[in-house]
This record gives C-alpha cells, structure tokens and sequence, in this order.
C-alpha cells in the first residue's frame, strides 16, 4: 500500500480502495481474491490488497477474518480461493520465506514450561540467528522484559506474555511482522511503548501489520488501514481519510438536556439533523446524516437556547455499525 | 533431525502424571519378574508375562501417554504455531518428535522389563525381551506420534485401539492379527524360547520388520499431516 494515497470509491464491490503500488514500491505482502472458507462459514471472501513497507493496521470487528488473513499471510493456513504471497513467494509451499516473516499470534498460550529467555531463543535458534543467546537477550530488552528473569512463562502476567510474543517474533529481524491485536492486555503505557516500537519497526523498513478491532488503536498506529469486516475489504487506504467517512455516516445520538424542546428547534433550525424524538428524562433523539456538523453545532445550540448539555452519546456507534456502514457505502 | 524441537517435546511430555503411570506399571513388570522366578517354569511364565505385559500392555500404553501427547498437546494448546513458523523442514519436526518420545520410552520400557526378565532366571528370554520390546516401542510410538496429531482426544482414541483392536479384534483370526503390532514383538520372544503364544505366529524376518516399518510409517504420516495441516 502505497504510504501517501487517499481511500477512492472501487467500482465493483462497494470498496474503499487505494490505487495499485506504485512500480517503485513492490509489495511485500501481496493478495489477490483471496477466499477462505470453513465448510460453509465463509472467513475471508475475494480478498485483494498490496502491502509495502510501513505500518499497516488491520483494522475490523471481532470475527471479521483479520486472524484468518494474518494466518494466511504467514502460511499458517491456505487460501481455498485465490492467492498470497509474502517477499514474492507462497508462505505455505516454500518454507525458506518463514525466515524472513515474525508473527505474534493472538492466542496466549505459550511454551509455559521454558523461561521468556529460553523461549525467545528457541525461536532464534530455529531461525538459525547467528549467536542465538545474545540475539533472544537483545529481543527481549527491546520488549522492555528483563532477559535475566529465570521464571517460568507459565508465572508471566498477560501483559508480559504479549510483549515476550512481540519479542520472539522479531529475534531474527524479519522483513515481515504480523502482530495480531499485540495491545490486549497492556496497560496504557505498555501502549503506548508497543506503539512506538511498531512505528519505529516500520520506519526501519519493515513491513509491519497489526491487527486490531479498536478503532483508537489504529488510528495510533499508523495512516494505512485495510477495514476488514465480514471476510471482505471495505475499506483501504488513509486512516485519516476513512475516519472522516466513519464520522459522516448517518448516526442517532440521544442528547440529554435540562430543555429537550428548545435544544431540538435549534438543531433543526440549523439543518444539522434530519429528524427527532423528545423522549423521557430529558432525552433528545436525533438521527443526523452529517455528523461532524452536529457536532460542533450542538454545542452552541445549546448555549443559544439557555440549556444545560448533560450528555451526548451516539446510539450506534460500535464498530458493528461502523463497519455494517462502511460494507454498505457506494 | 533437529535437536532444539527435539529437547521442547521432551520438556512438553514431562508431567507428574505420566511419570507416575511409567514408575507404576515400572513396579508391575518388576513385580512380575519375581513371580516368574517362583513358578514352576520360569521360561514359560515369564515368556507369556513378558508378551501378555510388556507388548500388550506396558509398552503400548506408555508410548500412547507420551506419543499422543508430543506434537499433539502443542496442536490441541496452540502453541505448535511456535514451531511450525520457523523454517524448518517438516520431516525435521517429526523425526525430533519422534526421537523424543522413543528417547523416554524405549530406555525405560526396554530396561525395565530386561531387567525383570533377568530377575525371572529365564536366560533365553532376556535379549530377546530387550529386542521385542524396543521394537514394539518403536511401532507404538510411530503410531500413537500421528495419532496424536490426527486425533482431538488422541488418548482416548489409543485407549479404543489398544482395548478393542490390539487386544480383541487381533484375536478374531490370523489376518487380523497381522494387523496387530503386538503380534510381531511376541513372535520374537516365542522364537527365542520356544514357548507358544497365541498370535505369535509371524515369520522371523516379519518380525522385526514390521514393527521397524509401522514406526516409520507413522513418522512419515506425521511429516504429511504437518505439511498439510493448518495451524491455529
């Protein structure tokens, strides 16, 4: 995905789609319709994206086929349709390219009976590192772990476990690191530091895909995004411009005021939404196409009218919706 | 073979359970010895003890502990990933898997009951013992390796096998008994004492063939499943 291009309307499939990489940036990670399906569960469906180096986020809901894709991409499973290819080459039938791609799954189990060194060092060792040892200690310094912790994996909090994955998966220094939501279980600094490692993983050249279902998360991680929702891709390219098209599909917020009435007749003179419901308990329900607009109107309608704001909160803003929107937009 | 899966699958298989299933029926082959040395005819008691317990049961049931479990508890506990993201040829895994298991079983199973044939005073029956019990290491572990793979609940799947193929099914006639690996490794003690044993009718070179050719036939199966399995 090419680091500067803007999401444009795909003619076919109601996808958002940036356009094809440029020919002086060959993909690392390349797809191509891919599909996969389980017996009659369909996970990914006509897949196609171009990866370069940078960071790129996977963004999508639970469930979406965003583990599904980063298996694939890691030749942990194939595709039933269409192809993938990492460095050029098929993860699942030539497994010298798994030399070159780092992945931290999303389980948590780990090999529990080894120490995190031990651990990391397995997999340098598997990956025939020059000097093993020290690589695993250098692995695991950078995930901010102490590589002199002789316990057992088994002991390690939730938050370590994520960061001694992070590590195993970077021991050999890949070109291709794909982190399956690397931030559950870390606390906001731990974020805040697996945040700034990504981003300088991908300045370093590497190609660096992170899945996530937290749209907060992805906006910190980076400007390209692919939306994965229900197996397909819905969306591709910059976050920045993706987030405005989130934050101007039709929403209902439920305003709460100490004078419903009055707040309603300013909103509607100020064409911000479409309809609305006074409700019990001072609720106001409005549906609005133009959300950002409301926004930053409701704030000083209110003020015009004399009203208290007590809250304001959208109805339908889980990603469940999002997505459902952004699938169903063009 | 690669040495690094092969030390994993070997901390993996380690758990208290297991040790105790092997120090228990350990004691029994032990115990066993001792009551051949009192029968009346050492040779024969403890070339039927030796057939009945140590390829029907001891071998078989501790291979079938650690052998389903070596790649197996890695598939079923998702931590396989860590192995199988590496570049390392398939046939690599399955042989350091392999290796592993038959490395805690065969020493074992093999010392304990030579020892215990050697405690019967039966002097022809101690090599051959020692042969017919490594061998049926061997083809259980190649076997129950795969199983393990193959098979969610790959311990109960062997404990079916053993109880209803190996130990009845085996009985019904000569062709379903050469389907049966504890038939080979009896054919060995039975050859070497001149004790008749039920089944143990094989030819001398079937044998020790066999039960070499079902061991690699489950290491080339487990190479097969790896290379076409998906991981979780």
């Amino acid at each position: 995905m090419n680091q500067t291009q803007a999401p444009t309307q795909a003619p076919s499939n109601a996808t958002i789609t940036a356009p094809p990489p440029q020919p002086s940036a060959p993909p690392m990670v390349q797809a191509i319709g891919v599909s996969k399906w389980f017996g009659d569960l369909v996970a990914v469906s006509d897949v196609s994206f171009s990866i370069s180096s940078g960071v790129t986020a996977l963004l999508g809901p639970n469930g979406a086929g965003k583990s599904t894709l980063l298996r694939i991409m890691c030749g942990l499973a194939r595709p039933s349709n269409g192809s993938l290819t990492v460095l050029g080459t098929d993860p699942r039938s030539n497994i010298a390219v798994l030399g070159k791609i780092g992945m931290a799954p999303q389980q948590e189990s780990l090999l529990d009976y080894l120490s995190g060194h031990e651990f990391v060092e397995l997999a340098a060792r598997l990956h025939n590192v020059a000097n093993p040892h020290d690589a695993a200690w250098r692995a695991i310094q950078t995930v901010e772990l102490d590589p002199k912790d002789s316990r057992k994996l088994s002991t390690y909090s939730k938050g370590m476990r994520q960061r001694i994955k992070l590590a195993q998966a970077i021991v050999h220094n890949p070109l291709v690191i794909a982190l399956d939501e690397p931030l559950t279980g870390l606390d906001p600094r731990q974020r805040r530091e697996m945040i700034a490692l990504v981003h300088r993983l991908g300045n370093e050249g590497k190609c660096v895909i992170v899945s996530s279902h937290v749209l907060e998360e992805v906006e910190r991680f980076g400007s390209q995004v692919l939306v994965i929702a229900q197996g397909r891709l819905a969306a591709e390219g910059d976050f920045r411009e993706i987030r405005n098209l989130m934050d101007d599909r039709p929403l209902r917020i439920s305003i709460r005021t100490d004078q419903p009435r009055a707040l309603a007749v300013a909103l509607l003179d100020r064409c911000v939404i479409s309809g609305c419901r006074i409700d019990q308990d001072n609720l106001v329900i409005v549906d609005t196409s133009t959300p950002a607009a409301l926004r930053r109107a409701v704030a000083p309608a209110a003020q015009d009218v004399d009203a208290s704001l007590l809250e304001v909160r959208p109805l339908d803003d889980d990603l469940e919706s999002v997505f459902r929107y952004l699938v169903g937009h063009g | 073979m690669n040495t690094h899966i092969y030390r994993v699958v070997i901390r993996s298989q380690v758990s208290t359970g297991r040790m105790l299933a092997l120090a228990g029926l350990s004691g029994v082959a032990i115990l066993l010895g001792f009551v051949a040395r009192a029968a009346n005819d050492p040779t024969e008691f403890a070339t039927q003890s030796m057939g009945t317990f140590g390829t029907n049961i001891f071998a078989p049931f501790i291979a079938l502990a650690l052998g389903s479990a070596a790649l197996g508890n890695l598939l079923e506990d998702r931590t396989l990933v860590y192995v199988w993201l590496r570049p390392v040829p398939r046939y690599s895994i399955a042989t350091a898997s392999l290796a592993a298991v038959f490395s805690v079983v065969a020493p074992t199973v093999v010392a304990v009951m030579t020892v215990s044939a050697a405690i019967s005073g039966a002097q022809d029956i101690i090599w051959a013992t020692a042969v017919a019990t490594a061998l049926a290491v061997f083809a259980y572990s190649g076997l129950f390796l795969a199983l393990g793979l193959r098979f969610k609940r790959s311990l109960l799947v062997g404990l079916g096998y053993i109880a209803i193929w190996e130990l009845l099914i085996s009985r019904l006639g000569d062709w379903f008994a050469r389907l049966s690996v504890r038939s080979y490794p009896m054919s060995i003690l039975s050859d070497a004492t001149g004790v008749e044993m039920r089944l143990a009718d094989r030819s001398t070179l079937a044998s020790y063939i066999v039960p070499l050719a079902i061991g690699v036939a489950g290491l080339v199966y487990t190479t097969w499943y790896l290379t076409r399995t998906e991981i979780d």
